[in-house]
């Protein structure tokens, strides 16, 4: 792929994320001038992004929502509801269109109209907006002309003043517990301030009501219009602002924009993955300092000392290297995780019914592989509950649910593990209808369904070819898939658990590791090697005479529990020669077609260990799935079972 | 807020809530020819300000102290060193 398109989906998608992340800071405040800036920075950077493509409508989107944003900003109109859904809806539309550019490098032929629609939409819900406000308007007005003039502002340096205000409080407003004083001290970079008296002069004191107020406050500050509006964001309708220099009228250029400064840097995950690597290769390099020490210690045990000292020190800074590079490797969840509420609600609009997705804790850390590969597990989780949890709107009506199904995904950090917790409101999963359809299909026999509790019924859903949907849907199609997702969470190290009441809702909860993932490792001889094999590739080890292995055809088996399973020499397989031992050690897996029988030299310990992918000339053999390093330094090979028997 | 007198003078200190605003105006009402001296008021409301200002009379302070440190009150009021 051309490297400015794949860039450019990178980048866009993040400006996706984050201006979806401005819009649901925005369904809870909105008000909220920060998160008003930041929609407003990924779509004009988004605009920019498309313009290198041939994404002509998308630009003019993008142009219309950043227009409006522009307006939102300047305070000459509200940010209401009408407004945001329409702003969600052309972002909604612009991930598509980065989707389209990568699946097909074009976006769709019928975008001219999409792009007319959505403008169309966002353009039907333009209102201005109440209040007071001179900033981005042409002519001055009186009050600023005043203030300009105001013998109390003498002395301020005007060529750094950039926004005049005069606040006019509500007479009433010391009764509710404001402060004027209060307010306006949280105006960011005050120049100065003036108290003047509302109806031109101070009364006499013997006229003054201590409880009203009779005071207008006038000021200059050096920070722009947009901060001094947010410090009286409280009363809107009693604050005029001005921006002085024409600051506020000029168009906004990327450098004020931009004025956030980058503090981040994107780096190419295999660069991160060299680091790891190098960090434990000096981990190995400082462990045979170990065995020099002990043969200086023979002639000069103090310089062995004070050599054991420095080698402490190295092993120390050492460990910390690895720590911190395990760190690095932890990514925020969300941009994962941001893209499922609009395909939560396409899907949901795709079958008629109607959704109210909630997402909490999106930022919770994971490591990068886990980052990857949980997107395509949970958005089959999520278009489960929608196809098949969420009732149709009527069902929900007769029940007294609302209209809008709920879905609610929460993420939570739980020491070492992240927890992810998907939750509808939907019909729920009744565990006698999931006994009856694992027996119709054959799955478990029907003694044993009826034996199971509800729970473990529950998670029937979960074996291969299991579907209680008669019909196929487009959406999450005939199998439920629910094994798929079962067996993507495993092979992460994490498992998936299942709760649901029948009329209420159901509940699946995922569990997986936050840092590296461990892989738990049986150690064998092969041949005069030691490698490495995963544990879940294990049936069972066992020893039998070598005897009992026949001579089958051109291979060989032997029987293990009344069953006759082949036998395949490991050592023969990686081209180590043959094993030839009284006792034959057999490790059963069922990584290939069927149970198969490996011979092997020994049987070493069980240990947990973090595997790196191959790298180098490794890579090029393919019965590697990878290395790990052992407590000694030395690397561990990790065989690669499902290929080696393939 | 505590509101204290001394020979032409009216001693401010503390924080002014709005409360002290009633008690500030019957003090400035009582003690018409005095002074007032501002440099132990920590903090001051609106209100309490806005009477010292109807009041039009010499504030007192230390420079960079009392309740005007934190707000460039250029021109609100003209205050002279103790």
């Amino acid at each position: 792929m051309d490297e400015l398109l794949s860039q450019f989906l990178i980048e866009g998608r993040d400006l996706v994320a984050e201006a979806q992340e401005a819009l649901v800071a925005l369904s809870r405040d909105p008000a909220s001038l920060a998160a008003i800036d930041s929609l407003f920075r990924a779509t004009h950077t988004l605009k920019g992004s498309v313009a290198l493509f041939d994404m002509a409508p998308a630009e003019r989107l993008l142009h219309a929502a950043e227009a409006r944003l522009a307006d939102v900003r300047k305070g000459k109109v509200p940010l209401d509801p009408a407004t945001r859904d329409g702003l969600v809806a052309i972002i909604d539309q612009t991930d598509r269109w980065i989707d389209a550019m990568e699946t097909r490098g074009a976006i769709d032929s019928d975008a001219e109209a999409a792009t007319h629609r959505l403008v169309a939409l966002l353009d039907s819900t333009v209102t201005p907006k109440g209040g007071i406000t001179d900033a981005g308007e042409n002519a001055e007005p009186d009050w600023l002309t005043t203030l300009r003039g105001r013998s109390d502002f003498a002395d301020v340096d005007m060529a750094s003043a950039r926004t005049a205000f005069r606040y006019t409080p509500d007479p009433d407003c010391f009764f509710r517990g404001e402060d004027p004083l209060a307010i306006v001290s949280g105006v960011p970079a005050l120049l100065a301030l003036a108290i003047l008296p509302a109806d031109g002069a101070w009364p006499a004191l013997a006229d003054c009501e201590p409880f009203r107020c009779i005071s207008i406050l006038e000021g200059v500050a050096a920070a722009d219009a947009d901060q001094v509006r947010a410090a009286f964001r409280l009363v809107p309708d009693q604050i005029r602002i001005a921006a002085l220099a024409g600051e506020a009228t000029a168009v906004p250029t990327d450098q004020g924009i931009r004025a956030e400064p980058t503090t981040s840097l994107r780096i190419d995950a295999a660069r991160l993955d060299k680091l790891a690597d190098q960090s434990g290769e000096l981990g190995v390099a400082i462990r045979a300092l170990g065995p020099l020490i002990e043969k200086l210690r023979a002639s000069d045990p103090l310089l062995a000392a004070a050599f054991t000292a420095v080698e402490d020190e190295i092993g120390r800074t050492a460990g910390a290297i690895q720590r911190s590079i395990a760190g690095v490797r932890l990514v925020s969840l969300e941009p994962v995780l941001r893209r499922l509420p609009r395909l939560a609600r396409e899907a949901a609009a795709s079958i008629g019914k109607t959704i109210r997705f909630s997402l909490d804790g999106d930022t919770v850390q994971v490591d990068k592989q886990i980052a990857d590969q949980l997107f395509e597990p949970l958005l089959h989780l999520v278009r489960n509950a929608i196809d098949h949890g969420i009732e149709p709107a009527d069902v929900r009506a007769a029940q007294a649910k609302p209209n809008e199904g709920r879905i609610a995904l929460s993420v939570v950090q739980d020491g070492d593990s992240v927890v992810l917790t998907l939750t509808d409101d939907g019909r729920g999963i009744d565990p006698h209808a999931i006994r009856t359809a694992a027996v119709s299909k054959g799955l478990i026999d029907a003694d044993r369904a009826e034996s199971l509790g509800d729970a473990d019924a529950l998670r029937l859903i979960f074996l291969p070819g299991f579907s209680t949907v008669a019909t196929a849907t487009n959406l999450s199609g005939r199998g439920v898939g629910m094994d798929a997702v079962r067996t993507s969470v495993e092979r992460l190290a994490g498992a998936v658990a299942i709760d649901s009441v029948v009329g209420e809702g159901t509940t699946i909860t995922l569990r997986l590791p936050a840092s590296a993932i461990v892989t738990p490792l049986l150690i064998v001889e092969v041949g005069d090697q030691t490698m490495g094999l995963r544990l879940d590739h294990i049936l069972e080890t066992t020893r039998i005479e070598a005897s009992a292995i026949q001579r089958i055809g051109p291979g060989h088996a032997c029987v293990l529990r009344d069953q006759t399973v082949p036998v395949l020499d490991l050592a023969v397989l990686l081209g180590l020669g043959e094993t030839q031992d009284a006792k034959a050690r057999l490790v059963i897996t069922d990584a290939g077609a069927g149970r198969t029988a490996l011979r092997v030299a020994g049987f070493g310990e069980r240990f947990d260990a973090v595997i790196r992918e191959a790298g180098g000339l490794l890579n090029a053999v393919p019965s590697i799935a990878g290395t790990t390093m052992l407590a000694d330094g030395s690397v561990l090979l990790v065989l690669d079972l499902p290929e080696i028997l393939a | 807020m505590n509101i204290a007198l001394a020979p032409d003078m009216i001693l401010l200190s503390g924080i002014a809530s709005v409360e002290d605003a009633e008690p500030l105006l019957a003090a400035l009402i009582d003690q018409p020819g005095c002074a007032i001296d501002v440099t132990g008021l920590d903090r001051a409301h609106l209100a309490i300000v806005q009477l010292l200002c109807a009041a039009g009379r010499p504030l007192v302070s230390k420079p960079g102290e009392g309740f005007l440190r934190d707000l460039p009150a250029i021109g609100l009021i003209q205050i002279s060193p103790r």
